[in-house]
């Protein structure tokens, strides 16, 4: 900081100082007229990329409890339980800990019904850390249609029991009367 | 000035000639004179509260364009209009805590005899020509001279507080207001030798006609210079960025204001907005116009002394210092703080003999022609 200044430096940092602070406006200026470039969250939301790895999700009716995604997961984050009925399933659990999850999707690719994905969900806020362990399941138990389907098959099966049962009876019958025939001329 | 002047003073005011046609016969003028000064101050706390809280939301909204944003969008509905409410409220809610080593009751004392400064200078405003507290001769005197007075409040402020960041920002505060009160007064004399008065109900009044005619700013080749130096001692005076170094969030926590917390922290802030809409207004009713414009010299001559004409009047001037608040926060949001030794060098080497040339030049000019 030099102490003297000429007459023409003066007038120079006068105009300096005038027109920087015109082209400063100017430029603040523009942006004040821009629309603004963020985007009011809740309200609406950035396009999210289609491999995005969020929450996943779970196809229930395609899974069959094969177990192969929760023995994929490097840190055993998956547990599921199924009781089984001849070929329907009664969900009982299938727990995501989120407090674990890395979102490796290493999980998806072993599925031999191609039934867990990842989603593109990725607020995921909660008030207790137990909120995290995450129930993927869409229903408890057995669907309406896995109801359905078990009934039905229950039906043929106790009709198929039934007709089996009256075949043995009548084959018993034949039996029975077959071996008292040949009594019958000895008596 | 004893009651004598205060009553002659007064006399042309809305508010007592409303109060005498009320009162029943018989009343004392003094009752009369401190009814209306009640309601007087009644009104200024409404109209300084009000101006502060839309002063603080365009600043958040100006500031948030400017950097691209939306700012407070939700509070209220429309474009979060009631943010500062909001704010104003939790700042109120706020413990009130006075620090153990501070000066008690100069600490208690220091925000409100800020505000109370900004309360006595907007006294002299004229908001339309018969919406005024006083009609004092020489009102401009009365605002400078109260509007330094704010800087008797900081000072007192920043020593009581017994903090090192309050004592640097309050010294740089005294500092920075006597370097540029010279040129804010000086410069004010340019469009004093055209008025040819110290009151701002009569510079006002001397502007009519339609637009820009008879404004001050285009009566003289020396105006223009002297309001760009008027406008940025005001700035200084007002400690707007770029020149907030009392405040100096960087480098001094909050400057003076750093242990006020609550409801005297927002005094210091509503007399921020208030000397800045005091300044503009100031500004406008010395250069452009006070409350003339298009839409006031619509109204013939003889609706002059209706209500609705006082209304237009006063919202001019308010939207026309409102242009000014906004060119102020532009200001903020494009240019850096300047350097303490930046800031000094521009009020004594810079502002102070340019705006002596300026009123030596407006009195040439006006010795030959006017």
């Amino acid at each position: 900081m030099s102490s003297t200044i000429t007459a023409r430096e003066y007038f120079q940092n006068v105009w300096d100082s005038l027109a920087t602070t015109l082209a400063g406006m100017k430029i603040t200026g523009k942006y004040l007229m821009q629309k603004p470039i963020t985007v009011q969250y809740p309200d609406e939301r950035l396009p999210i990329p289609e491999r995005y790895r969020g929450i996943h999700y779970l196809e229930q009716e395609k899974c069959i409890n094969c177990l192969a995604c929760a023995r994929a997961c490097p840190i055993d984050c998956i547990e599921m339980d199924a009781i089984r009925h001849g070929k329907e399933l009664e969900w009982v659990l299938f727990t995501l800990d989120y407090q674990k999850c890395m979102f490796c999707e290493l999980c998806v690719y072993p599925c031999p019904k191609d039934c867990i994905h990842m989603g593109t969900e990725f607020a995921f806020v909660s008030y207790d850390r137990s909120e995290f362990n995450h129930d993927l399941l869409s229903y408890k138990g057995m669907s309406r249609e896995a109801r359905i389907r078990k009934r039905e098959a229950d039906i043929k099966k106790a009709e198929k029991e039934a007709a089996k049962a009256a075949a043995a009876a009548e084959k018993a019958a034949a039996e029975a009367s077959e071996s008292e025939s040949p009594e019958e001329p000895a008596s | 000035m004893n009651l004598m002047a205060l009553e002659a003073a007064t006399a042309g005011n809305a508010f007592t000639e409303l109060l005498g046609g009320i009162a029943p016969e018989g009343t004392p003028t003094w009752a009369l004179w401190l009814g209306a000064a009640g309601a007087g101050v009644g009104i200024l706390v409404a109209f300084v509260s009000l101006v502060a809280m839309f002063s603080v939301w365009l600043e958040r909204k100006v500031s948030a364009h400017i950097q691209c944003r939306y700012g407070p969008m939700y509070a209220g509905g429309w474009h979060g209009w009631a943010q500062t409410l909001a704010d104003g409220v939790k700042l109120l809610l706020k413990e009130d805590m006075i620090p153990l080593g501070a000066d008690k009751p100069l600490f208690m004392l220091a925000p409100a005899l800020v505000l109370g400064a900004i309360f006595g200078a907007l006294v002299a405003l004229p908001l339309a020509p018969g919406f005024f507290f006083a009609d004092v001769n020489m009102g401009l005197f009365l605002i400078l001279a109260f509007s330094s007075l704010t800087t008797i409040g900081v000072v007192m402020a920043g020593w009581a507080s017994n903090s090192k960041w309050s004592l640097y920002g309050a010294m740089r505060e005294a500092a920075q207001v006597v370097a540029y009160e010279v040129p804010l007064g000086v410069s004010l004399f340019v469009p004093l030798m055209v008025a040819g008065t110290f009151s701002l109900t009569e510079a006002s009044a001397a502007q009519a006609g339609w637009f820009g005619m008879h404004w001050f700013i285009f009566q003289n080749p020396f105006m223009l210079p002297a309001f760009i130096i008027f406008f940025i001692a005001a700035l200084a005076e007002t400690k707007r960025a770029p020149f907030d170094l009392p405040e100096a969030e960087s480098e001094l926590v909050a400057g003076f204001m750093t242990e006020y917390s609550g409801i005297r922290w927002s005094f210091f802030f509503m007399e921020e907005y208030a000397a800045m809409f005091l300044m503009s207004a100031v500004g406008v009713v010395f250069f452009f116009g006070g409350y003339h414009s298009p839409l006031t010299a619509l109204f013939p001559e003889e609706a002059t002394t209706g209500l609705l004409y006082q209304l237009v009047c006063a919202g001019t001037l308010i939207v026309k210092s409102f242009v000014g608040v906004f060119v102020m926060m532009w200001l903020r949001w494009t240019l850096p703080r300047l350097r303490i030794d930046q800031v000094m060098s521009m009020g004594y080497k810079y502002l102070t003999p340019l705006a002596l040339v300026c009123v030596l030049g407006a009195a040439i000019w006006e010795t030959i022609f006017a």
